[in-house]
C-alpha cells in the first residue's frame, strides 16, 4: 500500500537535516573567519607594537631589541587563510577581505623588518623572499611554487616568505608590483631586492639565498642541540 | 577546480535522494518493530507440503553439503520432497544425486534437464510436483534445521503471504573478497526486512525463497530473463500484486566468489540482469497500483545505478585528484615526512561532510540492526575495513560496465566467467 503520510513525513526528516547541516556548515565556517579575523586583529596590535618599539630604537642600542619584534603568527595565518579560501571559494566577499588585510599585514611586516636590518643589519639579519602568485587557473606552476616555498622555510626557519595574489584588488600590491617589476609572468620572486620570473626549484632559490642564512640556521641548530644535550 | 565544483554540485541531489531512501527504510522498520518481534516466536500449525529444487551444473563439490542441510530440516519427512536437477554436468554430480535418492527414498530425486539454464532446470521440477510450496536451493547453499519452519510460519500466519525470502549470510567467508560481501550480506538482512515491510522486496533471492505453488499457476514459470530469473519473477509478482515478505531468522548460507574477478563477474550479471529486466518492466514505474514497490523503490533502485556509478567516479576522482596533489608535492621537493599536528581550525566543515557523517551514521545503524535482527552474529569488526575500503572499488567496474552493455546492447560474452551463470546460460 502506497503511504504517502509516509513519504511526506520522510521528506520533512531529511530537510530538517539538510537544513542542519547547511547552518551548522554556515555557522562554523563564519566562526573560522572571525578566528582569522581576530587573528590578524592581534597581528595587526603586534605590528603596530613593534613598530612604536622601533620608533623608540634611536634612544636604544640593537641588542636590546626583543628576537619577536616580528609576528610570528603570520605563516600560520597564511595557511589558515588558505583553507578558509578553499572551503568558501576565491570570491567569498569574506576571504577577499581577509587577504586584503592579511596581504596589508605582510607589507608592513616587510617594511618594519627591513628597517630593522638597516638600523641594526649585523646584529638582526634577515632575507626575505616577495612571491606573487595566482590562482586563476593561468599560472600552472604556483602550486609547485609554492610546495618549494612551503619545503624551503621548513629549512629555513629564519627566511620570512611573503605571499601576494598578484589579481587582489589592493593599491598596496598594485604599488609592490611597480617597485619591483613584476609583470603579469608568474610565479615571481623578489629575493634580495632581486625580481626572478618562471618556476624556480628548490635547488635554485638555495642557490639564490645569501649565505648568510644558512649560516644563521646551522648556528641556531647547534645552539638547540646544545641546549637540549645541556638539559 | 571548476570540474570538482560541477561533480560536487550533482553529488547533493544525489546525497538527498539516498538519505530520503535510508529515512524512508529506517521509518518503515521502526514503525513496525514489534511486528517485527512478534513474527519471531510463532508456531506452525500445520505443514504444507515443500519441494525443494536444487539445480546443479557441476557441483560435485558442494551438493553433497546442500543436501546433507536439507535432509537435516526440521520438518516432517512426508511433507518434503527434493529434486535435484542436474543441467548437463560434466563431472560426478548427478551421480552423487543417485546416492541420495538411493538413501532417502521418497524424498529426494534426482533428473536430468538438457536443456540449459538455471530456468529450464527449476521449471522442470516445478513441473513434476504438486506440493503447496516451492523453492529452489542453489547447489552452492546451505540451510539451517529451523530455516523451512520459519519460513512455512509466515505462510500459516497470512494466507496472502505468495513468497517468503529468507535471511542471507556468506559462508565461512575466508578471502578478503568474501569478508567484504559478508558485511554486504549483513546490510542486505536489514534492507530485505525493510523492503518487507514496505511491500517492496526487490529480488527473491535463489537460495530458498519458497513461494505458494499457485504464484507459478497465476503468473507462470520461471524465465530465461537476462540470466536473473529470481529478479524477473519478483517483478512479475509485483505486476500481479502477489504478496512477498522477509523471514529474518530463516538463514541460509551460501558461498561468496572467493576472487575480486569472480566478484566482479557475479555482480556485472545482476546489474546487466536489474537494467534489462526493470526496463523490460518499465510500465511498473510510478504506478500507484503497485504501491511502494512502483512508485518508490524500484524508480529509485534503477536510479541508483546510474547514481551510484556517478558517486563512485567521484569517488575515484576526489581520491585520484588527493593521491595527485601529494605525489605532485613529492616530485616538486621530494618526501619529507612530518608529525601532523592537531587544530580543529582544520577540520571539514562543508555541508557535504555533514551530510556524508550523517549517512554513515545511520549505516552503521543499518548495519547494526541488521546483526540484532540475524541469529548468526558475523564477525562484523573484523570484516568491515575489507568492506569499507574494498567494495567502492568494485562499484564502478561492474555498475559501469554493466549500464554501457545495457545501453549498446552488447552481448553477454564475460557471464561465461560467471560460475553461477553457467548454470543460468
Amino acid at each position: 500500500m502506497f503511504d504517502s503520510k509516509k513519504y511526506i513525513f520522510t521528506l520533512i526528516l531529511t530537510v530538517a537535516i539538510f537544513a542542519t547541516a547547511f547552518f551548522t556548515s554556515t555557522f562554523l565556517s563564519n566562526k573560522r573567519v572571525e578566528s582569522v579575523k581576530s587573528i590578524q586583529d592581534n597581528i595587526a596590535i603586534d605590528i603596530l607594537s613593534s613598530e612604536t618599539q622601533f620608533s623608540l630604537l634611536g634612544e636604544v642600542p640593537c641588542s636590546n631589541v626583543s628576537d619577536s619584534i616580528l609576528s610570528p603568527q603570520l605563516s600560520e595565518i597564511g595557511d589558515k587563510l588558505s583553507k578558509t579560501e578553499t572551503d568558501r571559494g576565491a570570491t567569498d566577499a569574506d576571504v577577499i577581505y581577509l587577504k586584503k588585510y592579511y596581504s596589508l599585514l605582510q607589507i608592513k611586516d616587510y617594511i618594519l623588518s627591513k628597517k630593522l636590518v638597516e638600523k641594526c643589519g649585523s646584529t638582526k639579519k634577515q632575507v626575505f623572499i616577495i612571491y606573487f602568485y595566482s590562482n586563476k587557473g593561468d599560472c600552472t606552476d604556483c602550486e609547485k611554487e609554492g610546495f618549494v616555498l612551503t619545503r624551503l622555510k621548513e629549512m629555513y626557519p629564519d627566511l620570512r616568505v611573503y605571499s601576494f595574489d598578484y589579481n587582489l584588488p589592493l593599491s598596496a600590491i598594485d604599488s609592490m608590483k611597480t617597485i619591483y617589476r613584476v609583470k603579469s609572468s608568474l610565479p615571481a620572486l623578489v629575493i634580495e631586492d632581486k625580481t626572478y620570473t618562471g618556476f624556480k626549484s628548490l635547488e635554485d632559490l638555495d642557490r639564490l639565498l645569501p649565505r648568510s642564512i644558512k649560516v644563521q640556521t646551522t648556528v641556531n641548530k647547534v645552539k638547540a642541540a646544545s641546549t637540549t644535550s645541556a638539559q | 577546480m571548476i570540474v570538482e565544483h560541477i561533480l560536487q554540485g550533482f553529488m547533493y541531489p544525489f546525497l538527498f535522494l539516498s538519505m530520503y531512501f535510508q529515512l524512508l527504510l529506517l521509518t518503515s522498520f521502526f514503525e513496525n518493530k514489534k511486528k517485527i518481534k512478534d513474527e519471531e516466536g510463532r508456531e506452525v500449525s500445520i505443514f504444507p507440503s515443500v519441494t525443494v529444487a536444487v539445480p546443479c551444473w557441476n557441483e560435485e563439490k558442494t551438493l553433497g553439503s546442500t543436501l546433507d542441510s536439507l535432509l537435516a530440516l526440521d520438518y516432517p519427512k512426508d511433507k518434503l520432497k527434493i529434486y535435484v536437477v542436474d543441467n548437463n554436468s560434466s563431472d560426478r554430480t548427478y551421480a552423487i544425486g543417485e546416492v541420495y535418492a538411493y538413501n532417502n527414498p521418497g524424498i529426494v530425486e534426482v533428473y536430468r534437464e538438457s536443456k540449459q539454464g538455471k530456468h529450464n532446470a527449476v521449471n522442470l521440477a516445478l513441473s513434476l510436483t504438486r506440493t503447496d510450496l516451492f523453492g529452489c536451493l542453489d547447489a552452492d547453499s546451505f540451510v539451517m534445521p529451523q530455516t523451512l519452519k520459519t519460513i512455512v510460519s509466515y505462510f500459516d500466519a497470512d494466507e496472502k503471504v505468495m513468497a517468503v525470502t529468507p535471511c542471507l549470510h556468506i559462508r565461512n567467508p575466508r578471502t578478503f573478497v568474501q569478508r567484504m560481501q559478508a558485511v554486504e550480506y549483513l546490510m542486505g538482512v536489514f534492507l530485505r526486512k525493510a523492503f518487507g515491510e514496505l511491500d517492496a522486496i526487490q529480488v527473491t533471492p535463489g537460495p530458498f525463497s519458497i513461494f505458494r505453488r499457485e504464484v507459478f499457476e497465476k503468473i507462470g514459470k520461471y524465465r530465461k530473463a537476462h540470466n536473473t530469473e529470481d529478479f524477473e519473477i519478483t517483478l512479475r509478482m509485483h505486476k500481479a500484486q502477489l504478496k512477498i515478505v522477509n523471514s529474518h531468522k530463516a538463514l541460509v548460507y551460501t558461498i561468496g566468489p572467493a576472487t575480486g574477478r569472480g566478484f566482479v563477474y557475479q555482480r556485472l550479471r545482476w546489474a546487466r540482469g536489474f537494467l534489462e529486466n526493470a526496463l523490460d518492466y518499465k510500465d511498473l514505474f510510478f504506478k500507484k497500483k503497485y504501491g511502494n514497490f512502483g512508485m518508490f523503490t524500484l524508480p529509485m533502485a534503477f536510479m541508483f545505478v546510474f547514481y551510484g556509478l556517478y558517486a563512485s567516479v567521484f569517488a575515484v576522482y576526489t581520491l585520484s585528484s588527493n593521491l595527485f596533489d601529494i605525489a605532485k608535492r613529492w616530485l616538486t621537493v621530494g618526501i619529507h615526512p612530518h608529525i601532523p599536528t592537531f587544530d580543529l581550525f582544520y577540520f571539514n566543515t562543508t555541508v557535504m561532510s555533514f551530510i556524508v557523517m550523517v549517512m554513515l551514521t545511520m549505516l552503521v545503524l543499518v548495519f547494526y540492526i541488521g546483526n540484532q535482527l540475524s541469529d548468526d552474529k558475523q564477525d562484523f569488526y573484523r570484516n568491515f575495513p575489507m568492506f569499507f575500503f574494498l567494495y567502492p572499488l568494485f562499484i564502478p567496474i561492474f555498475l559501469g560496465r554493466a549500464v554501457f552493455d545495457t545501453f549498446t546492447k552488447r552481448k553477454n560474452n564475460w557471464v561465461l566467467q560467471d560460475t553461477k551463470s553457467l548454470s543460468t546460460t
